[in-house]
Formats: structure tokens, sequence, C-alpha cells
């Protein structure tokens, strides 16, 4: 009986120890089944601790609505909780949250992508190495620590000096892109001409749009220059700050994606005659679009969820800016909110003020829910059929 | 397209990846310089005399008689300026209406301007504020006062069309032909003497008690803060993540719950921080009561909520990491499962998920918007480990955010702030070298 139990027992996988009683390897049974039901326990109270959240924020959200409705949070900008006759419309942070998040992305998504491909693709592996720590530091650095550098380096750099930063960071930007686009637009417009009229018309062509282009470059960067940003703590300022914040992200994710398109894919293009530019804009990046695209959705979600930057440093004015892109204005946004204006709901727990802002949150939790489902969805998807 | 401009615009492609990385690397160089640069003034800075009564009379730091020595001499050196003072003064008194009227404003924000630079006078009553108690203790800061002593603010609004526009006016050309007129070449030419600046390193910065809302002393209750609040996330993190994490890895069927749980730790992971700090507020102290109101205890456990989804894929990622060699030796040596798991698996993912605990306790000790509501005060004494059960604390994240925006003379303590903000930054940066260097170390024993 013995021997029998230990033959089978050396073949099974999670075996008892060899040459006990039978009573003895009932114990450690029972012992294996309890002690895989506690970590069960302990694993599913831990992460079900998120449905807590919802739970929870709801509870607290769900008084406001009945007590106040839908229509006037979400449709009006009129924001004044301690009046006497209070009025809750959040309308102007979600624009805020949105026009912040919106410049982040802006400033995130191109940088990131590049600095992606430039990893993935250009840079050898020893930079890479170098490169990597930099993207964590980045990432680790935190957030008030932004915040902070935002709120008295930054804003004040930008009343003083915002035109001229600004006029110089247009040119640096404006001067090589606009210089690509005059040649390959000159390409392009010569192609179809014969071979002896080409050269002269393509001469012609580079003269006419370089001269545009430079007209067109110097009458932006003059008026960049002059222009006087009123105040520093800003939509602007903002999003600059949470577009650096977002880079790690942006980056880490997106290289993930492009490294998952194989090699194969890649050594194709290069053999039809693509040089690397081509084989990775027309080839690799539309393979890993879909990485890219939850790159980009994982970024957004940093952006809108963050909140001392923007508290810090957007100026807090409950306002939709005019016209509705006007990034040097003051905004303020739904986080910067709760985080300032629960400070003074804190005392009455119960009024439509202390819970107004557990409906900001209950908005905050849902998008960042369907952003989270959503990018996982795409990057599953994408794995399948890059699997497959 | 022509050969040539496909050469050149793939070399504009490789170049702007190169400048976006370069970007990235500056980014980082102008987000740090400043609070290094800045920070490192809160240490190593250039005390005036003030600076080391303060040290003396609040912390018996220093040799008294030198101080006093130092104190006696610097007295000598203000002495002027007093005696011109109450001279001027003598002569208003026994003077007509009319001349008291027309220095009574300037004289006294003169002597307001030089309290502020000297402290108070000899023959003074001794302030309530600790503040108006002492001179300035910084060089840096005696010049921006001394400034204020010479001149005066003024508003231009002649242009009606457009806002006041600031004009500095010597202080001297109210005062001429008067007893005071020689005060201020006095002050400039000899504020040295009367400050008696000298290179200072004040390391105990870091260990001190501060005094009067952050004017001196040091940041030691938001570091020790800091430090209860990410040892106390840790504390609750670290077993459920690793608990977790064991679980999804050796024992968790693939079903649907399963499934399930995944997908509420990567919800978790997406949870905006803000919203985590409400959910503490409304969970932890309104629901469960964990304390009576905000406590260090209540802040870790938001914080290890926060936490733990860095911690389980960390954890999780370390064992998978652990060749399967290794477990199936243990398993045929007649190892059970959970024994494997204890003496052969986690030792070998040991250091791996070190690295993960490594990388959540720098963001528990960054984060500041889970502790608002739940952990974080402005000003607190240093917390006993058992009083972390019931009180709140103030915490280097929150303070950094509190001095800069919402303390009442924001711009008189920034090297206070540029302290605060050095010492987070350079915790968390050590914290994720130590990080790197881990993994580094892994990779390197992967290889071999």
């Amino acid at each position: 009986m013995e021997a029998s139990g230990a033959t089978t027992g050396v073949t099974r996988r999670d075996a008892p120890s060899l040459l006990l009683s039978h009573r003895a390897r009932r114990r450690q049974r029972i012992a294996e089944t309890l002690g895989r039901g506690l970590l069960l326990a302990v694993t599913s109270f831990s992460t079900l601790a998120v449905l807590f959240i919802f739970v929870y924020i709801a509870r607290d959200a769900i008084p406001y609505f009945r007590q106040e409705g839908f229509r006037e949070f979400f449709t009006s900008t009129r924001w004044y909780p301690s009046a006497k006759q209070p009025e809750f419309g959040a309308l102007a942070m979600f624009v805020g949250s949105g026009l912040v998040t919106l410049g982040a992305i802006l400033v995130a998504v191109p940088l990131g992508v590049s600095a992606a491909i430039c990893l993935s693709d250009v840079l050898p592996f020893s930079v890479r190495q170098v490169v990597k720590p930099v993207i964590e530091i980045l990432a680790a650095i935190p957030s008030v620590a932004y915040g902070f550098f935002a709120l008295v380096v930054f804003a004040p750099l930008l009343q003083e000096r915002g035109g001229p930063i600004l006029a110089v960071a247009a040119g640096a930007v404006g001067v090589p892109v606009a210089g690509l686009a005059v040649i390959v637009a000159a390409d392009l417009l010569t192609d179809r001409l014969p071979d002896r009229a080409r050269r002269r018309a393509r001469a012609l062509a580079l003269a006419v749009l370089g001269t545009g282009a430079c007209v067109v470059l110097v009458l932006a960067v003059r008026s960049l220059y002059g222009l006087v940003i009123p105040s520093g703590t800003n939509a602007l300022n903002v999003s600059i700050i949470l577009g650096i914040m977002a880079l790690p992200t942006v980056v880490s994710v997106s290289e993930d994606a492009l490294q998952a398109v194989g090699r194969d894919l890649r050594e194709g293009s290069y053999a039809l005659g693509a040089t690397r530019a081509e084989t990775l804009v027309r080839t690799v990046l539309p393979a890993a679009s879909s990485g890219i695209l939850a790159a980009v959705i994982l970024g957004v979600m940093r952006a809108v969820g963050e909140t001392m930057v923007v508290w810090m440093a957007s100026g807090n004015a409950s306002q939709i800016p005019r016209p509705w892109y006007n990034i040097l204005q003051p905004v303020r946004t739904l986080t910067a909110t709760i985080a300032g204006d629960m400070g003074e709901a804190d005392q009455v727990t119960g009024s439509a003020r202390f819970h107004v802002l557990f409906a900001m949150a209950l908005a905050l939790l849902l998008f960042s829910f369907l952003c989270n489902t959503s990018s996982e969805w795409i990057i599953r998807r994408a794995r399948k059929k890059v699997g497959g | 397209m022509r050969l040539q401009t496909r050469k050149v615009l793939d070399r504009a492609f490789a170049g702007s990846g190169i400048m976006a990385i370069a970007l990235m690397v500056l980014a980082l160089v102008i987000l740090l310089a400043p609070m290094f640069v800045r920070g490192a003034g809160a240490i190593f800075f250039t005390g005036t005399v003030e600076h080391r009564r303060i040290m003396l009379e609040k912390f018996e730091r220093g040799d008294r008689a030198a101080v006093e020595a130092e104190d006696r001499a610097a007295r000598t050196a203000r002495e002027p300026v007093y005696r011109d003072l109450a001279a001027f003064e003598k002569s208003l008194a026994e003077g007509d209406a009319a001349t008291r009227r027309k220095y009574g404003k300037p004289l006294h924000d003169l002597k307001k301007a030089i309290h502020t630079l000297l402290g108070p006078a000899p023959d003074e009553v001794r302030p309530m504020l600790m503040r108006d108690q002492y001179g300035q203790a910084r060089w840096d800061r005696a010049q921006v006062k001394l400034a204020q002593v010479l001149y005066r603010e003024d508003w231009d609004y002649s242009d009606p069309t457009r806002a006041g526009i600031k004009r500095l006016k010597p202080r001297a050309a109210d005062f001429v032909g008067t007893p005071i007129e020689g005060l201020f070449s006095y002050v400039e030419r000899n504020l040295d003497k009367m400050l008696l600046p000298r290179r200072t390193v004040y390391w105990q910065f870091l260990t001190d008690d501060s005094y009067d809302s952050h004017f001196f002393g040091g940041i030691w209750p938001e570091l020790l803060g800091t430090f209860y609040l990410t040892v106390g996330a840790l504390l609750f993190a670290v077993p459920m993540g690793l608990i977790a994490a064991i679980y999804l890895t050796e024992y968790a069927p693939d079903n649907r719950w399963t499934r399930l749980l995944r997908t509420c730790i990567s919800t978790l992971a997406g949870v905006p921080s803000i919203v985590f700090g409400l959910f503490g507020l409304a969970f932890f102290i309104n629901t469960i009561h964990v304390s009576e109101s905000k406590s260090v205890l209540a802040g870790s456990m938001t914080l290890a909520l926060m936490v733990l989804p860095t911690v389980i894929r960390a954890a999780e990622e370390a064992i998978r990491a652990v060749p399967a060699t290794f477990k199936e030796a243990a398993l045929s040596l007649g190892a059970g499962r959970w024994h494997a798991v204890r003496s052969v698996i986690l030792p070998a993912a040991l250091p791996g998920i070190l690295t993960g605990i490594v990388i959540s306790m720098g963001r528990a000790a960054g984060e500041t918007a889970p502790i608002i509501f739940t952990a974080a005060v402005s000003v607190g004494k240093p917390l006993a480990l058992w009083q972390t059960l019931t009180q709140a604390t103030p915490a280097l994240s929150w303070n950094i955010f509190n001095l800069a925006t919402e303390h009442e003379a924001v711009d008189e303590i920034r090297h206070v702030q540029y302290g605060m903000v050095l010492v987070l930054v350079s915790l968390v940066l050590i914290l994720n070298l130590a990080a790197i260097v881990l993994r580094a170390r892994i990779a390197r024993r992967m290889r071999a």
C-alpha cells in the first residue's frame, strides 16, 4: 500500500514527500488545499479592492445626482459650490482636463514615438542601455516635484520670456520641417516632367517654395516673439510638463510594440529597396499601430489622472478658455478641483458639495477604466495578430 | 522621388528620433538642475550671526562664548543705526506737527525694514513670532532685505491704459537733511559687520524640527512622516502582493475567475491617484474607521492599495523568470509545491522581487494625492511610532505643495521648499538607482 502510494507520488507533479503514512499524506493534502484556499482568498481580497473602490466612490457620488440631477453637472460652467444657492456646473473642469490632456498628448506622442523608433531601430545597444535609465528616472520623479518645477521655475520663465521661448521652439521645429517639406514638395511636383526640364523646374520650385516657407516661418516666429503671456500658470505650462511626465509611458509601451514586429517584416521591406525610414513608416509603424495606440491611451490616462502638477500650475480658473483652444489661459481640471475643494467640503460630509467631488472622481474612474480596458483589448488583439 | 531626397528623408527621420531622445535627456537635466543647485542651498549657505544665535538658543549648538562675542560685535556695529534713529525720533518729537506728519510714515516703514533685516532693536519688547525675534539668518536673504531698506517700491500709474509700473526709489531721498541721512550708506557699507556672514554647513536641516512654520529649522517631521507612510504602505502591500503573485503564477488555474482577478489588477493600476485618496477617505476613515480622522495608518493603507499592482507585477515577473528546471528539480526531489515555492523559487526570484519593492517604495514616498485626505497635515511635530495609528503627519510631498502654494510667506522660505524637493527627489532617485543596479546584477547572473 505504502509502496504503491510512493510510486504514484513520484510520478505526480505536486507529490508530497515520499514514504509517509496514509494519514500523514491525507493531512498534507488537506493542508495543501487549505493553503491554496488561503492564497486564493488573499489574492482575491487584494485584487477585488478595485471593485471596492468603484462601490465606495459611486456610493458617495449617487447622493449628489439624486439631489441635483445630471443636467447642471455636465452642461453648466457655473461652479459656485459655496454660494447660498450653490451651483455645481463642472463642464469647465471637463473641458480643462481635456484641454491639458490634449496638449500633453501633442507633446508626448510625437516625441515619444520617435524616441521609441530610435531606441528600437536606430541606436546601438550600448546607447540604449544609457537612455533606458533616463526614461526610468523621468517616470520616477514624484509628481509634486514636477509641479514644483512648473510653478516655481517654469511659470515665471513663461511669464517673463514666454514669447521668445515659444519663438525659438517654433523656429527649431519649423525650420527643419519646412526644409524637408519644401524638398519633398519640389520633388513630387517635378517628378512627372521630362528629364531635361526637370532639373531647372526643380530649382525653380525649390526657390519659390523655399522663399514662401521662409516668409511664413519668419512671420510666425515674429508674431510668437511679440506674444505676451499674462500669467505663467496656464494650460500651456501644464501641457508641457504633463507631456514630459507621460513620455516614459508612451516610449516604453510603443517600443515594446515596435519590437514585437518581427525582423522578417523589416527585412522583407529592405529587400524591396526601401530605406530605413520608409521601412519604419510604411511597414513597421502600421504593423505596430495598435500597440502605439495603446501607448497613447496609457499616456492619456497618465495625463488625465495627474493631480499635483495641474493643481499647482494650471491657474485653477473655472472657465472655458476663449477660444476653447487658447492654451495661454488658466484652466481648472477635475483632479485639481477634487484636491482643492475637499478641504472646504470636508466638514460638511453629506452635503451636495461633498458628494459632487465624488461624482467627479466617479467620472475619472470610469474614464480610466474605459481607457484601461480598451488598451488591454487592443494589446491582446495585436498580440494575437502578430502571433498568428 | 529622387534617391537623394529619399536619403535626406531617411537621415532626417533618424535625426528626429535622436533629437527626441536628446530633448528627453535635456528635459531631465533642466528639471533636476535647479532642484539640486538650489536645494543644496538649504544645507550649504552663507549664514549670518543670527543663524548662529538661533542654533545656540533653540538647539544649543555651537560655542556659547564665541557666538555671544560675535553677537556683541554685531550689536556694536549696529549701534550707530539705532542711535541715529533715536536722535531723529527725538528731534521729531520736539519739532512741529507738520514735520512729524511728513516723516511719520516713511520713518515707520524704514524702521520696519530695518527690523526685518537686523531683528528687533535693543530697547524693543521681545516680539511674539520667532521670525520677528531674529534678523535675517541667511546672507542671500539679507541682501534682498537690504535692498528693501535702501529702496522703497513706488508704483507709476501715469499711463492709465497699462498696469502700474514698479519703480524703486531710494529711501535716502525721503530723509534729506535729517539726522538719519547718513544711515543708509552706513548700513550698506557695514552690513557684513552687522551680520557677520560666514560659510555654513547646516546638515542638521535634515534632522531638525521646524520652527515658526518653516521659517527656521529643518524638515525632520516631514522626513519622518514620509518614512512612516512609505514603510507602512510596504508593510501592507508587500505580503499581499507577494501572495497574490505566488498564487497567480504557481496555483491559479486558467479560468474565468483568474482572468477577472487579472483585469482587476490592471484596472487598479490605472486608477488616478486622487481617486485613491477619495477612496481612502470614504472607506478607511468614514466607513471602517481605522482612525478618527486622518492618520498615518489610513494613509499607509491607501498608498498600499496604490502600489499593490506594481508589487504584484514585479513579483510575478520575477517568479516567472526563474527557470522551470529549478522547480522541476525541487519537485523531483520530493518537495511539495509549497515547499518548492518557499525553498527554491522565492529565493531565486528574490532580487527581482526586491527591485519591484524598491520601485514601489519610491512611488509611495513621492505620491501626494492619496495622502491629502487620509494622512497629511501642514504643520506637526514628529510622531512617535505608536502615534502613527491615530495621528496625521506632515510629509515631504505634501509639504512641498503646501509651502510652495499655501504658505503665508512663500518667497521667504524658497530655500526650505527647494531643500525638501531635493531630499524627496534624491530619495526617489537613490531607490530607483538601487533598482537599476539590482536589475543589472540579475541580468548578469542570468547570462552567466
